[in-house]
């Protein structure tokens, strides 16, 4: 600073474009503004959540071209031309919880549900990434986001069954879209 | 209460895990790190660097230029210029909003900026100047109980209207905020009568809460009149002490209270509020203050002990004295530590009957963040050392542990150490059931495969709930028929709104869908003493009842109007009013409310304990129930490397009658998991009273990789179907951290009495026993290498 105080101390905020949900976004990021900055701050996506801002908890996680990533530690302005997804991304346009999201429901894999999202992308991708995930593969996967609640046996039930699911879909000689 | 069976119990359907599922997983959940109020301030906080020291300059020159700051405000700013008091506290008023003249802990909050964003802010703070004439400072209540030592308060704190079970006893030198004692039989004939007597000390660590939510509030403060939004489980004791801050009926201050993001007892007490509220006093707008993870470690913490242990038994393995010296560090204010030790020192009796106690416990000032509330309110650090040591004397006496403990547990009749009789008592059911599914045999050998080594252990814990106490509510039976719930009861994740939802649909027999809990706001939602202590569903669940049982009344007379029938001949049945004998005939409650032109139905319900403890004896009823687990686990610990592995874990709870069993495993499975963090790393390392490890890089928490793989747990009921509810949000908890212990013990011969049980600490007790010249098993070996062998083992002394 050494001693200029000006307007300018904050730095000048940049345009920055991605999609997220989906559709086409532009915000205003000061440069060392991050990703939950700007989704909570000027999209108001409240279920991107900050827990420990080193990238440790993954509270933040949110999909950055499908793969989880923490939030935290992306700064806005890299975030220009990515496809970001949050957790209020996962419904379908009519409102319908996606499977992930019903089988948390159902398995109430939760207590207080702050790090809920985050979970829930980072099963996103593990449905994809390993479709015949073992129990311990699931632990493992999910070792990167924290629940002090400790709703962990519960997560790892809703897991293990819409993997289940998953594969009964797949499998199923009538579905084809699976 | 899914026991079905009973007829038409149609308003069962629809039911989930909780009622807002939906907002679970949408992140919908409006926690108040969402709130935005229009025109607020971002605030931010300069916090002391050094533990103990004189302000001697304070210079905000530079920041105040900085454009786009609104308001910096000082300790002495609130002194000179403010017309309200300077101090909080939930016991003593001890905690200024910001440092006045001195500071006592690193990390205290010092001055506080108010800007229009929270870029404009950290600029700011990064301006200002503090200097400050260091003092001598304490860290362990040994340091600070000595002769000499530094005193943190130089003026006594004043004592202010706080809750009916705090007793208060000064008597202690000045760095001791508060002394509680039992006194029970005649210690010396006890330890007389006893064959063998056993002298341990048992350390826990101060640790921290870490709700992955920070504490955030919002607050606006006009000229006679305060909104406070804050993430607080103890919404009016926020409500009375910025009420007695700004001089102000409670009536003219409204706190909305959402839900919790995690808290886990370390949002009970204000800490943040009086700052946002005093910022928004001076700047006349509303200010946003919310932590920075590494705030929220030097905001509240989990009491570090020191328990001295002195127990005598006779050569059966009766258990007939006990002495007690628990030494707490309540950090460098008060907060809620003068109740804690009460627990925490009557609680180091354990679950066993002994006709002869002593306990002296200590809340002790130093110079380290203020200790406060944790999930297990003390009985971890209690537990920590009463069923550490029952194990290392079944040792001692070549008993089987399982054996000795069965020996020395409490049955319906005996009187605890307080004087007042037991009942509801499971605890033998629990530790039978935790041997048989762990397969607990005395006999077997540790199992060893390669360089690593498995073994079992046990222990039972008794835990206390906040007595006497208090809760109201009220319910509002609308004229569609819905019903509205008005609670403080805060959803912290443990379910709580749900549970009451449950009770309300059954008692009312109305599907949930047709039952809303208001929001929690202390201008709408009637009195609740706190969200804490494992009481709601206890506490609030009577309340509750109680309202219920009077819409029920009112329903009747209400529906005695529109019939020929008198009210004593009507009864509510299948979710309607009918003449008893006669359901088919019913009225809906939507017909009786509209019908009768009521508006709506109002019941009221008030739910009050009694007891309390007399302070010279600690005799009297400390509890209205005890709450009661069993642990065991079964570990492995790899000889090369000292790390632990808990490979199976057994919880056995007593709940009384279960309501909702998804959030009872639930809530028995996080505090397992949290633990095992305690058991096995967790511990916040202070150098000088520098913290070490303030950020989750370095302070780890339980993640998936650190569960066991078989998780077995028995949530046991009495069957009964009016079998009092008991709290299971903490009670699992302080049965994890010696159960671990014991089962290391078991595999290495390694025992540990200073909690956390690291890999460091595991490796050096083998090293020793190595050094000893290869010890039998079993032997016992502190880690230092000192053996502990023999009857007259004295580690410390009590006295």
């Amino acid at each position: 600073m050494e001693g200029e105080v000006g307007t300018n101390v904050v730095g000048e905020a940049l345009e920055v474009s991605f999609v997220l949900n989906g559709r086409a976004t532009t915000v205003r990021a000061r440069t060392h503004h991050t990703l939950v900055d700007v989704l909570r701050d000027q999209e108001h996506l409240y279920g991107v959540r900050e827990g420990c801002g080193v990238g440790m908890c993954g509270a933040c996680t949110v999909l950055v071209d499908g793969e989880p990533q923490s939030g935290c530690l992306i700064l806005a302005v890299s975030a220009e031309g990515r496809e970001i997804t949050t957790v209020e991304g996962l419904e379908d346009a009519s409102g319908e919880l996606s499977d992930i999201q019903d089988a948390f429901v159902r398995h109430t894999a939760f207590q207080c549900s702050y790090c809920t999202s985050g979970f829930l992308l980072a099963t996103k991708r593990l449905l994809e990434e390993i479709p015949d995930a073992s129990p311990h593969e699931v632990k493992t996967y999910l070792a990167g986001n924290l629940c002090r609640c400790g709703s962990y046996m519960k997560i790892l039930a809703a897991v293990t069954d819409l993997l289940e699911r998953r594969r009964t879909v797949a499998l199923a000689p009538t579905k084809e879209d699976a | 209460m899914e026991s079905g069976g009973r007829e038409a119990s149609t308003w069962r359907e629809g039911r989930s895990g909780m009622i807002d599922s939906y907002e679970r997983v949408t992140g919908r959940v409006p926690f108040a790190t969402n709130v935005e109020v229009q025109g607020m301030l971002h605030a931010v906080l300069l916090r002391s660097q050094i533990a103990h020291g004189r302000i001697t300059r304070i210079d905000v020159s530079r920041a105040k230029e900085v454009p786009g700051v609104h308001t910096i405000l000082t300790g002495a700013d609130i002194v000179v210029r403010g017309a309200f008091k300077a101090r909080f506290g939930p016991v003593f008023r001890d905690q200024p909003i910001l440092a006045i003249d001195k500071v006592r802990f690193v990390g205290e909050p010092v001055v506080a900026v108010a800007a229009e964003d929270r870029d404009i802010a950290v600029t700011a703070l990064a301006l200002i100047d503090v200097e400050y004439e260091e003092l001598p400072a304490v860290f362990t209540p040994e340091e600070a109980m000595a002769n000499g030592a530094p005193i943190l308060h130089e003026e006594r704190p004043e004592l202010g209207a706080t809750f009916a079970d705090i007793l208060i006893n000064r008597s202690g030198d000045p760095n001791t905020c508060n002394t509680f004692k039992v006194r029970r039989g005649d210690i010396e004939s006890g330890f007389a009568q006893s064959d063998h007597i056993f002298e341990d000390v048992f350390t826990s660590p101060s640790v921290q809460h870490v709700p992955l939510e920070t504490h955030c509030c919002i607050a606006s403060v006009e000229r006679s009149r305060i909104v406070i939004t804050t993430g607080t489980q103890i919404p009016y004791m926020v409500r009375g002490q910025i009420a007695e801050i700004f001089g102000l009926p409670a009536s003219a201050v409204q706190v909305i209270a959402p839900p919790l993001g995690g808290a886990y007892g370390s949002k009970c007490y204000p800490s943040i509020e009086p700052i946002a509220a005093a910022l928004s006093y001076f700047s006349g707008r509303p200010v946003r203050l919310q932590n920075a993870r590494d705030e929220e470690f030097v905001t509240i913490t989990k009491h570090g002990v020191k328990i001295y242990m002195k127990t005598g038994v006779r050569s059966d393995g009766r258990i007939l004295a006990r002495k007690v010296l628990a030494l707490f560090n309540t950090g460098a204010y008060a907060d809620i530590g003068p109740r804690l030790i009460k627990n925490g020192g009557y609680g180091t009796n354990g679950p066993v009957s002994i006709p002869h106690v002593w306990i002296d416990s200590h809340a002790v000032y130093t110079n380290v963040t203020p200790a406060g509330a944790f999930r297990g309110y003390g009985i971890s650090q209690a537990a920590w050392a009463y069923d550490s040591q029952i194990d290392m004397i079944a040792h001692r006496l070549e008993m089987d542990p399982y054996e000795l403990r069965m020996k020395n547990l409490l049955v319906d009749g005996e009187p605890f150490c307080t004087g007042e009789l037991m009942h509801d008592v499971h605890f033998r059911e629990l530790l039978t059931t935790a041997r048989d599914r762990i397969g607990w045999d005395w006999s077997a050998a540790p199992e060893r495969v390669g360089q690593k080594v498995r073994a079992k252990g046990m222990s039972c814990i008794i835990k206390s709930t906040v007595t006497p106490s208090t809760s109201t509510a009220s319910v509002k039976l609308n004229d569609d028929g819905s019903l509205h719930i008005l609670t403080s009861s805060i959803e912290l994740g443990q379910g709580v709104h749900t549970l009451l939802v449950n009770l309300a649909s059954d008692q009312l027999q109305i599907p949930v869908g047709r039952i809303s809990v208001a929001r929690v706001d202390t201008d709408v939602t009637p009195y609740d003493q706190q969200t804490s202590s494992s009481r709601s569903s206890w506490s609030m669940g009577h309340a509750l009842t109680a309202a219920i049982s009077d819409v029920k009344e009112q329903l009747l007379s209400r529906a005695a109007e529109l019939s020929d029938e008198e009210a004593s001949q009507l009864e509510i049945r299948n979710g309607h009013v009918s003449v008893i004998g006669a359901p088919e005939q019913g009225l809906s409650y939507q017909e009786v409310v509209r019908r009768t032109r009521a508006g709506n139905i109002v019941g009221r319900g008030f739910s009050q304990t009694q007891g309390g403890l007399d302070p010279e004896s600690g005799q009297g009823v400390a509890s209205v129930h005890w709450h009661q687990a069993a642990g065991a686990a079964e570990v492995e610990v790899d000889l090369e490397t000292g790390h632990v592995k808990v490979v199976k874990y057994h919880a056995g709870v007593y709940a009384g009658r279960v309501v909702n069993q998804v959030h009872g495993e639930l809530q028995t499975e996080g505090n397992l998991a949290m633990g095992l963090g305690q058991a096995l790393w967790e511990e916040l390392l202070y150098d000088n009273g520098q913290l070490q490890n303030g950020s989750l890089a370095d302070y780890m928490i339980a993640s998936f990789d650190d569960m066991p793989d078989e998780v077995d747990l028995n949530i046991l009921e009495s069957g009964r179907p009016d079998a009092e509810l008991h709290g299971i949000g903490e009670t699992s908890l302080p049965a994890v951290m010696p159960a671990i212990a014991n089962a290391v013990f078991r595999a290495t011969g390694v025992r540990i009495t200073d909690l956390p049980l690291t890999a460091e600490k595991v490796l050096r007790g083998l090293k020793a026993l190595e050094a000893e010249g290869g010890a039998k098993n079993g032997d016992l070996t502190t880690p230092d290498g000192a053996s502990t062998d023999g009857q007259k083992h004295v580690v410390g002394s009590v006295t």
